[in-house]
């Protein structure tokens, strides 16, 4: 079959710019893990159902293995890496590892990110709407009890719920 | 699962859109928030040779009070819908029916035009390609079984969004537009009843947007979804009921919409059952008994039909029960 061309697109990951060239058919998720090696984003069921693609485009939690590269090309996305600073973990990734809410980490990602929306949202969520919240990111290990008290602490910890 | 090769378009314009359909008649495929063409991509269902991306047309896009209608751009998306004060005061139902949707990351890029414009599903359909080569084509694959009725002759694939049933509850109507054509429908008419091609629209046409009455006084509406689990999952039966009450608490108009009982939502007759009575006297059996008329559930769902058919009337009656409570919500405002 005809290989159609590549485009070449520029996108704003963590504050940097990167230009990558693409096929069409290339999702986020691939773009990032692949070409800029970015593999903290995870693939799990690659269809948009287990939440562990979770990253922010322009601030709001999307599924990175739905979305095309070429429909995020100048956007600003936000990946788990663009989190810590330096040595300094954000406030709830310390508060995950705190927590003990890591178990097996494949969920982790995703649940993080999704946070970080949940929180820019609504700043003092209630464990109701924690769990509403979280409710599209899957663990499989059942970390969830302690993934619930680690937004707590993450919500306590930050004041507004910014990005910092 | 990788996508398959495709030409990618990105019209700034609607204009520029429908000369794109037009041109590639039948080989294409808009995309919206992508949530379901892209999984069906990745399954080998869909492999369409072009992808027209309407993600700068900003035309299709918005929300907007005029008169005694609302009309909602197809590419508004369902985040947008929910945060809308003028669709939460005055259609609970839609409301309620985008809180129903998968999740709020989903919301992010997921659209009205796209939720309603959904293909059918089933359990052997949606499935991947390795999973499929399993046993031969089914009928909505291009092939001639359906394994979900052994010996079944026709598709009994399930329209599955949540939308749909509670906009035809509403009375709304769609618009469809293609090259120097518009029309506007109501947007039942645009189901065909058929699994194969749940929609009545053709190649080369795009929906654009829906148009909703604003409801007077003394009117409430509900949608209600029951799936396995009480987040995320597609319905296995859901109904929207919207009740306009007149003088001494009578029901004076009644909508009700079933969704997730076959290719189509069913619109129940429920003239004769509610016009004219008060919502007490309505006859839970004489209920049940119109409630099946026009579905088709099978085993094709994560529980199997004889299940969903039971729960019809539990499903019909919390949303006419939720229709009510509505009215004098909105009335208590």
């Amino acid at each position: 079959m005809k290989k159609l061309p590549k485009q070449l697109i520029s996108l704003k990951v963590n504050g940097y710019e990167y230009e990558v060239a693409v096929r069409p058919n290339r999702t986020l998720l691939e773009v990032l893990r692949e070409d800029l090696r970015l593999t903290g984003t995870k693939e799990g069921c690659d269809d948009g159902a287990c939440g562990t693609c979770t990253v922010l485009l322009e601030g709001v939690p999307i599924r990175s293995c739905l979305c095309l590269a070429v429909e995020a090309k100048g956007k600003e996305v936000t990946t788990i890496e663009g989190l810590a600073e330096g040595d300094q973990l954000h406030p709830i990734q310390q508060a995950f590892v705190d927590h003990g809410a890591i178990q097996c980490g494949y969920c982790t990602p995703g649940m993080i990110m999704t946070t970080v929306g949940l929180l820019l949202k609504n700043p003092q969520p209630s464990e109701k709407e924690i769990l509403i919240g979280l409710e599209d990111n899957l663990c499989r290990c059942g970390a969830h009890n302690r993934i619930v008290k680690a937004v707590q602490t993450a919500a306590t910890e930050m004041k507004g719920g910014k990005l910092s | 699962m990788r996508l398959p090769n495709f030409e990618y378009c990105e019209p700034a314009t609607l204009e520029e859109v429908l000369s794109l359909l037009e041109e590639n008649k039948g080989d294409t495929r808009v995309l919206a928030g992508g949530t379901d063409l892209i999984p069906l991509m990745k399954y080998g269902l869909d492999v369409p040779s072009t992808i027209v991306s309407l993600k700068n047309v900003t035309a299709l896009k918005g929300i907007l009070q005029q008169d005694k209608e609302v009309f909602i751009g197809a590419m508004t998306s369902l985040a947008e819908l929910w945060s809308s004060a003028i669709i939460k005061d005055n259609f609970p139902a839609l409301h309620q029916a985008v809180e129903a949707v998968a999740a709020p990351p989903i919301w992010n890029v997921a659209t009205l035009g796209g939720n309603i414009c959904q293909n059918s599903r089933c359990l052997y359909y949606n499935q991947s390609k390795a999973w499929r080569l399993e046993k031969p084509p089914c009928l909505k694959a291009g092939g001639n079984i359906c394994h979900a009725v052994p010996k079944g002759k026709q598709c009994f694939s399930v329209y599955s969004g949540d939308l749909a049933p509670a906009l035809i509850a509403l009375r709304s109507s769609v618009a469809v537009k293609k090259k120097n054509q518009s029309r506007t429908t109501p947007l039942q008419e645009i189901f065909s009843g058929h699994g194969l091609a749940p929609f009545t629209l053709a190649k080369d046409e795009l929906v654009t947007g829906v148009i909703l009455p604003l409801p007077g006084r003394g009117v409430g509406s509900r949608y209600v979804k029951m799936r396995v689990r009480s987040a995320v999952d597609y319905p296995l039966l859901s109904a929207a009921a919207s009740l306009t009450l007149g003088g001494r608490r009578r029901i004076e108009k009644a909508v009700l919409v079933l969704g997730a009982v076959g290719p189509t939502p069913i619109v129940v007759e429920t003239d004769q059952l509610f016009v004219g009575s008060t919502i007490d006297l309505v006859n839970h059996d004489a209920l049940s008994k119109i409630l099946r008329q026009g579905t088709q559930m099978v085993d094709n769902l994560a529980l199997p039909g004889s299940y969903r058919r039971r729960m019809l009337p539990v499903v019909a009656q919390k949303a006419i029960q939720g229709a009510l409570k509505s009215i004098a919500k909105r009335e208590n405002r």
